[in-house]
């Protein structure tokens, strides 16, 4: 247990993330309202790429955008910008699952005139 | 020219996808007979890239002329364009079966054909991809094409395609975490350098969550019995024409990459804390194929007990991977080319069934019996496969699978599978007899005739399942050779 207590302490970001991935699930898993249940899915989304940013992070390091080549390049002073690149294209994967899912909702709604799983999953039967 | 196959094959049907809206606003009758081109088109150049990789060995690509520590790195090997040449031909057939009016009554014909193209080019990337993060890009191209297509159908469809998205987008970010963890851990995302400096690493426990989060995300995705929920319903709601694309495209090339990583990145023989990874993988896959079969006995719909049938025939595959030899990985491989074919012309059949002669529930399965001979006999060869009884691709499928779970002394797993094969054939037979023993039809109803595109592609499909019984041998030699770099 102090070890767990060490590590929360050392590492903030960790903590930050775990409480948004299993609060995202928590959401989705348990509301019966869809467009809640996307709340949470995005919420758990989010937090991945929430960690694939801060795995790149580093103390003391800048924007990874090279002054001066010509003295040679120190890697301590830039951030790794890969993460940040991969999560860009998260992010765009993300946004377009929530239009295909909203989309998918609105005609859900459309037709049945509810959002609780329940009453959809009766009058679709 | 060669050295640029696998860039084509992907542009063949990503380029007619987005131009589908553009087609559609000009002329809707255009949009059939492109699609159609283009996926045929796309299936002779992926024979054309699996000529040169049986000819020259694996075709490396990077894309855009930016070579692999900096640019995106593609690799064609011999396994990937088996599986390109499969994914072709058997998304042509089954959309050259699906009649011109294939898309659900109310869905529109622009965005139908699109959403095909782009699930075919989706998988495509997958498949040749030899980076994990691209492989997520194209996993996610695919997998929303997947959740449209699914949704088309109307009224119970749009949950079940609901459920799909959230589960499916659960896999994908487990995934994108898995990605993560494995690149703070190495700080490579392509395969082959993982392949070097993953394996020290793997006590690691980043390392561990990471492959575990992957196993998870992924076996959600290719429904992996404990993860297998959303499957049955989206493919039971399904329209008729998209049932057997999804059923041949999504789960079989995701669980073609599992196998990738697993085997060339991960390394066989690897065990992450005492616990061998190869052993989880068989032991979920004898269970599934067993529950799933005995699920698939238990329903009264067509095409639901296909689905849960697929699932256990999915299982099949992992029985074979599982055993950690090479007959094994083979005959895995050989039965996921082999069962794309198989569930993808049991569905094109079911859809007809349903659609054309109006079986709508179990009792009305008698009707074939008089209206439509065609379809029982092609129902019975593709029968004849899924139980696995000579000459069929089942047949040797299975075969090799067996072999190797005897190889590895492995009889709970050889119990599995001839228990699964059983059972495969009891709901096999509760069919035939619904059909043969069901009440006939009416007198004087008049007999839907099957258009000759349909009867073309059915053909495709039985010639597809006997030939690759006929030619296993050099398929599973080609395999073996192709594979034989793995240490195993």
């Amino acid at each position: 247990m102090p070890e767990l207590v060490q590590i929360a302490v050392q590492r903030p970001h960790v903590v930050v993330f775990i409480v948004l991935f299993l609060g995202g699930l928590y959401i989705t898993l348990t509301r019966p309202n869809i467009v809640k249940k996307l709340i949470g899915m995005y919420i758990l989304q989010t937090s991945t790429v929430f960690f694939l940013v801060t795995i790149s992070a580093k103390k003391g390091a800048s924007v990874p955008i090279l002054r001066d080549a010509a003295n040679g390049v120190d890697p301590a002073l830039y951030v790794n910008p890969l993460p940040h690149v991969l999560t860009l294209t998260a992010i765009v994967v993300q946004v377009a699952t929530l239009g295909v899912s909203l989309a998918l909702v609105a005609a859900i709604y459309r037709r049945v005139g509810s959002l609780d799983e329940n009453e959809i999953a009766r009058q679709l039967q | 020219m060669t050295a640029h196959l696998p860039i084509l094959v992907l542009l063949a049907t990503i380029v007619p996808a987005v131009c589908m809206p553009l087609l559609g606003m000009k002329n809707r009758a255009w949009c059939r007979p492109v699609a159609l081109a283009s996926l045929w088109l796309m299936s002779l150049l992926s024979v054309a890239t699996f000529i040169a990789v049986y000819q020259d060995g694996p075709i490396p690509y990077a894309l855009g002329g930016w070579e692999a520590p900096v640019g995106v790195a593609w690799l064609v090997d011999g396994p990937g364009a088996l599986m390109v040449v499969s994914l072709g031909i058997v998304v042509s057939l089954s959309m050259t079966a699906s009649g011109p009016r294939s898309p659900a009554p109310g869905a529109s014909v622009v965005p139908y054909y699109a959403l095909i193209l782009l699930l075919v080019s989706g998988a495509t990337g997958i498949i040749f991809a030899a980076d994990l993060f691209n492989v997520f890009v194209f996993l996610e191209v695919a997998a929303l094409a997947g959740y449209a297509l699914a949704a088309t159908g109307g009224g119970p469809a749009l949950m079940a395609a609901f459920r799909y998205l959230i589960l499916g987008s659960l896999g994908a970010s487990l995934y994108l975490l898995a990605i993560a963890y494995l690149y703070a851990a190495t700080g490579t995302l392509n395969m082959a350098d993982l392949a070097i400096r993953l394996p020290p690493l793997l006590d690691s426990r980043a390392v561990l969550a990471g492959v575990s989060f992957m196993f998870i995300g992924l076996g959600i995705k290719s429904a992996l019995v404990p993860f297998h929920g959303w499957l049955p319903d989206a493919y039971t709601h399904a329209p008729e024409a998209v049932t057997p694309v999804l059923a041949a495209v999504v789960t079989k090339v995701v669980l073609f990459t599992w196998i990738r990583i697993m085997f060339w990145v991960l390394g066989a023989g690897v065990e992450v804390q005492a616990a061998h990874i190869l052993d989880v993988l068989w032991i979920l896959g004898a269970a599934g194929a067993v529950v799933g079969a005995l699920l698939a006995l238990s329903q009264r719909d067509l095409k639901r007990m296909f689905a849960l049938g697929g699932i256990s025939h999915i299982a099949l595959t992992l029985v074979g991977v599982g055993q950690g030899n090479q007959t094994g990985l083979v005959g895995g491989l050989f039965y996921l080319v082999n069962d794309a074919f198989m569930q993808a012309g049991l569905f094109v059949l079911a859809g007809a069934a349903i659609h054309k002669y109006g079986v709508r529930t179990w009792d009305d399965l008698g009707k074939l019996r008089a209206q439509a001979p065609w379809l029982v006999g092609a129902l019975i060869v593709i029968a004849t496969s899924m139980v696995g009884l000579p000459p069929t691709g089942g047949f040797f499928g299975k075969w090799y699978i067996l072999l190797s779970a005897l190889e590895a002394g492995n009889y709970l797993a050889v119990a599995a599978v001839a228990i699964a094969t059983v059972l495969t054939l009891a709901y096999f037979i509760k069919l035939f007899e619904a059909i043969f023993r069901g009440p006939r039809a009416v007198e004087g109803a008049e007999t839907p005739t099957l258009p000759l595109s349909f009867k073309l592609a059915v053909s495709g499909f039985l010639v597809g399942i006997v030939g690759f019984g006929l030619i296993s041998d050099s398929v599973v030699a080609f395999l073996l050779q192709t594979t034989s770099g793995l240490n195993l």
